[in-house]
């Protein structure tokens, strides 16, 4: 029987994601508050990123110490995500000034755990906009490790392609978000 | 024996869904069961406690005990299902 996840060697990551997710964060992060997105895609050697969900509204805590999507927004995400063959390919959220760009506690144990799920730690509430001084991380052998910067240069494909989308998902449904 | 349902979970971070006939008579748990060791997570405690829960037409499954064909009618040929996971924070 296949697996369900196939090994990912490298990410094709569009820029537009990194500038929809930094602009869906931001306006917690103005208010002290941690935010966060979820990435998705096709799983595959080369896994594409191509979608952008923000989870906010119901199901959803902005907190200034946590960032946490209720189980009924992941059923809902996915009732959205596999009739389009999307799979979650990465998890992103940020931390506040001053926090490390490290996986807390509830940051490596309360989250996906699957091989080849990334975790990504956006310093300074969304202000810090270059992905490389970001922290990554990745499931793999059971636990979250760090991406290191050669690791990330090489493994992570920046791309310029604009056909990206971006939804906002809560406990009732996913839209689309106009940009 | 009961007639046969496909039964299809999605799991959003899985590139393919579990699929298996089951007979109407089989109860949500042993679904769960078999759907959660297809995609490698399991219910575990750490500081939290971990759940994995089927989802059907939105709403969280809780009882077990409850057959296919009490949840879905009789005749219905096929039923699908999320997993999704619930984390309750220690005290």
């Amino acid at each position: 029987m296949p697996t369900p996840y196939p090994q990912i060697e490298r990410w094709a990551l569009p820029k537009g994601i990194v500038g929809a997710t930094l602009n869906g964060v931001r306006a917690a992060g103005l208010c002290g508050k941690e935010s966060g997105a979820l990435w998705l895609g096709e799983r595959a050697e080369m896994a594409h990123i191509q979608t952008v969900i923000l989870p906010s509204g119901q199901g959803v805590e902005e907190r200034s110490t946590h960032w946490r999507v209720a189980p009924e927004v992941f059923g809902t995400v996915t009732t959205w995500a596999k009739p389009r063959h999307l799979t979650l390919l990465a998890i992103a959220h940020t931390h506040m000034r001053g926090v490390p760009v490290r996986l807390s506690w509830a940051d490596r144990y309360c989250s996906v755990q699957v091989p080849g799920v990334l975790a990504i730690v956006i310093g300074n509430g969304g202000a810090d906009h270059d992905y490389r001084e970001w922290g990554w991380f990745v499931y793999a052998q059971g636990e979250y490790r760090e991406l290191l910067q050669h690791e990330l240069a090489e493994r992570l494909q920046i791309g310029n392609e604009c056909d990206i989308d971006v939804w906002r998902a809560d406990a009732d449904g996913v839209w689309p978000i106009e940009r | 024996m009961g007639q046969q349902v496909e039964v299809t979970v999605e799991y959003l971070p899985a590139t393919q869904p579990y699929r298996h006939p089951y007979s109407e008579e089989a109860v949500l748990g042993t679904i769960r069961t078999d759907a959660m060791g297809f995609f490698g997570v399991s219910d575990h405690q750490d500081r939290d406690t971990h759940q994995f829960f089927l989802e059907f037409d939105r709403h969280r499954l809780t009882n077990a005990a409850e057959t296919l064909e009490q949840l879905v009618g009789p005749q219905r040929r096929g039923a699908h299902f999320n997993l999704v996971e619930e984390i309750k924070p220690g005290s």
